[in-house]
């Protein structure tokens, strides 16, 4: 009988220096289950992009050896350096900026991107071009230069291109950044139909309300709170301490 | 297959001998329709004639300022027809080939991928460049109240650049670890839209 | 800078595409070693930002005209010769096939002269020079300015040699052209340099890391770099003194001939180097002076210029120093 295993990720007491000292990340352990939505969140220089990044084996640089001495599991395997290709197939990214990500002259061979280089067969490729552009309703800017769209638009067709690469798992850098409330609406509604596990960090507090169910605040290269969305968020001792807010919503003179 | 057009008018231009007025009013005549035909409007092809050219005659004067003979003479025009034919033709290139045509003309020419993946990048990346300069120009604009000795506004344009130059760097980084992420492995692939 | 179609022969443009495509090649391959997976993105970005940096106007005082960053040694220098040649041939293919800023067919030449010489001379130049100087901001703003104006100067007399060659300037005398451009292309150089060296100055006062160490050298390749310089430094030299040749008299001076005296044989064909004996014209010979008096000139202006930008960096450095 094949047991399918539970967690999606996995930190075990996870540490990270960058070369100049700094002390980037301070023994997280954790874990996400499959399906998951959690947000990370935190005062700026926290750590939040660093640690995304240890999510898909971009950092660190050195690749780990074996199983054992990693403190990264995604689907219980470690991110080892044999496994980078499978790792990033399951873990998607979508970076803060759409422009850093879309690199190609026009933007179905920007989608197109991530299945070729996993090897996918042109018709299946096509497919998942057609597929990825529709689930962000872009299926007709599919010969444009992506420097003629919206920031919106762009980073649509970003979560496309990610999207098409089929990952099980989906880490968000800052999504709502420079977006404008419809296009923050519709990326909303976009992720909501994703099934996958959801990982997101965001200033963004009113959007993790809207998308997720649970909540990390990261002080300090350190995790300081770990539980239910409306329980950490409206806490105004824990937002406060690390430089966070209670959102409007959740503020009791307006429940 | 329009790549392969121009590059023959070219070369046909730049064979024609010296004298055979006819041969070269015919391909004046053949890149200005091919240029009509593509949509060019008058104003726009006087307009890039305008910046095109002054550098050019002063180039071909100076070789009757030499020493006036016919042959310097006919030497001197027609060089600059086969310069303009030539121009011409390349502004036909530019309005009947997007960019990304350009590119599977040249993947079908054998062309090294690398190259042809490097070109791509940086035609994508010229525009988001354009428009960080052009922030940093507003930018600079903004507090510099005019007059600036030449030198000063010298000093100025290359810090904008080396700025430019730093952004460039940086962002370049963080493309390469988008690629990573989407499972680039160093090896250039490309959706052949053809069939 | 940028030669147009219509200018060269065709046999001419068509070895100088035959060499640079063989240059580029080599590039290529070096490139993918020392950069691997990193060469795409990179030397794409550093040919974006070539161009864009040649599209900043630097207003020349008193003058109408502006002048431009053309960028060789600065790609060379940020990341090597490889990736610098790389891009700067990448530039000039793009400008002329989305701008018409050049020549298709003699695009092969534009990139010979502005990318192999331009970015593999100018590293040349610019390694030996650096080599020879030391290590620190100083010595390098100083190499890439050196390396800048020759790089410059060497380009222009490589296609003085390339139009001379073409068949269709044979039947008369292109003399004129020639000074001409040399002394052109001489002020041109000295703008580069000091553009280039500032950008430099710039960069290495913020992020002193982005500039790399030269690159690591057996003595072989030490010697080939000096060859290299010594070539390039020869041809812009060569250019420099060229009016001396006995073939070559001075454009200003035979235009002073025709106004009194004998007139140009225009149908004697240029013939490179036929005979070196030293027509001194009765006429004076300031025409002679003035050419080399603007090298030299040049050369003057680009050292000062150098040692001013040097001691601006080093000031920017110590500055930072005292900031952070």
């Amino acid at each position: 009988m094949t047991t399918i295993e539970p967690l999606a990720i996995e930190l075990r007491r996870l540490s990270f220096q960058y070369p100049n000292g700094r002390r980037a990340l301070d023994e997280i352990s954790c874990t996400i289950s499959r399906g998951d939505r959690i947000a990370i969140v935190g005062p700026s220089g926290a750590g939040k992009s660093t640690l995304l990044m240890h999510l898909n084996g971009l950092l660190p640089t050195t690749a780990v050896g074996t199983d054992e001495e990693s403190q990264v599991l995604v689907h219980g395997a470690g991110v080892i350096r044999s496994r980078l290709r499978d790792v990033r197939r399951q873990v998607g990214f979508l970076f803060q900026d759409p422009d850093d990500q879309l690199f190609c002259p026009t933007v179905r061979e920007d989608v197109a991107f991530g299945p070729l280089n996993l090897g996918v067969d042109r018709k299946e490729v096509l497919a998942r071009v057609e597929r990825g552009l529709a689930a962000v309703e872009m299926s007709d800017c599919s010969a444009r230069n992506p420097a003629e769209l919206s920031t919106g638009e762009r980073k649509r067709v970003c979560l496309a291109g990610v999207l098409a690469c089929e990952p099980s798992i989906l880490v968000l850098d800052e999504p709502t950044s420079n977006l404008d409330p419809r296009a923050r609406r519709q990326l909303l509604s976009i992720l909501k139909a994703f099934t996958g596990t959801q990982i997101v960090a965001t200033h963004d507090l009113d959007f993790v309300l809207d998308l997720c169910d649970r909540v990390l605040v990261l002080d300090a290269g350190k995790v300081q709170a770990d539980g239910k969305t409306e329980r950490i968020l409206s806490d105004p001792l824990i937002m406060d301490r690390h430089g966070l807010e209670v959102p409007w919503r959740l503020r009791p003179a307006n429940r | 297959m329009k790549l392969a057009i121009t590059m023959t008018v070219i070369l046909v231009a730049g064979l024609v001998p010296l004298e055979h007025w006819p041969a070269q009013g015919l391909l004046l005549a053949i890149t200005f329709t091919g240029l009509s035909l593509a949509g060019v409007t008058m104003r726009y092809l006087l307009r890039r004639l305008v910046l095109f050219l002054p550098l050019l005659l002063v180039f071909g004067l100076s070789v009757p300022a030499a020493g006036a003979s016919d042959l310097a003479w006919s030497w001197t025009i027609s060089m600059w027809l086969r310069c303009t034919v030539s121009f011409m033709a390349g502004l036909w290139l530019i309005h009947v080939l997007p960019f990304p045509e350009l590119l599977s003309t040249l993947r079908r020419w054998r062309c090294p991928l690398v190259l042809i993946a490097m070109l791509g990048f940086m035609y994508r990346y010229t525009f988001i460049l354009w428009d960080e300069l052009r922030r940093l120009r507003n930018a600079r604009d903004a507090r510099a109240f005019g007059g600036n000795s030449w030198w000063r506004s010298w000093s100025i344009n290359s810090q904008m650049i080396g700025l430019l130059l730093l952004r460039a760097m940086e962002r370049a980084e963080r493309t390469h670890r988008a690629m990573l992420s989407r499972g680039w492995d160093g090896s250039i692939r490309f959706l052949n839209m053809d069939e | 800078m940028h030669i147009r179609d219509g200018i060269l022969g065709p046999e001419v443009c068509v070895a100088a595409a035959a060499i640079s495509v063989g240059a580029i090649s080599y590039s290529l391959r070096r490139l993918r070693a020392d950069l691997d997976d990193r060469a795409v993105p990179v030397t794409g970005m550093l040919a974006a930002l070539v161009f864009a940096g040649q599209m900043v106007n630097f207003p020349l005082p008193g003058l109408p005209v502006s002048g431009h960053l053309l960028g060789g040694v600065l790609a060379a220098v940020i990341l090597g010769p490889w990736a610098g040649c790389i891009a700067v041939a990448m530039v000039l293919t793009v400008q002329a096939v989305l701008f018409s800023d050049g020549g298709l067919l003699s695009l092969g030449a534009n990139v010979l002269n502005m990318g192999v010489i331009g970015a593999w001379g100018g590293y040349a130049v610019y390694s030996t020079v650096r080599r020879f100087l030391g290590n620190g901001n100083a010595a390098t703003v100083t190499a890439a300015m050196l390396a800048a104006w020759s790089s410059v100067l060497a380009a222009a007399a490589l296609f003085c040699v390339e139009f001379a060659c073409s068949s269709s300037t044979k039947g008369f005398d292109p003399r004129v052209v020639l000074t001409l451009m040399v002394l052109y292309h001489a002020l041109i150089g000295v703008g580069e340099a000091l553009i280039t060296g500032s950008i430099l100055g710039f960069v290495l006062a913020r992020r002193a890391d982005l500039v790399p160490a030269l690159l690591p050298t057996t003595s072989v390749r030490a010697v080939g770099g000096f060859v290299a310089s010594g070539l390039v430094f020869a041809l812009a030299v060569a250019a420099l003194l060229a009016p001396f040749k006995s073939d070559w008299p001075d454009g200003l001076d035979a235009i002073s001939e025709k106004l009194g005296f004998a007139r140009l044989e225009a149908e004697r064909p240029p013939l490179l180097f036929e005979d070196y004996e030293l027509p001194i014209p009765s006429i004076s010979w300031w025409p002679h002076m003035s050419v080399s008096a603007a090298g030299v000139l040049g050369t003057l202006v680009v050292f000062a210029g150098a040692l001013a930008l040097a001691g601006l960096a080093r000031r920017q450095v110590n500055s930072q120093e005292f900031s952070s």
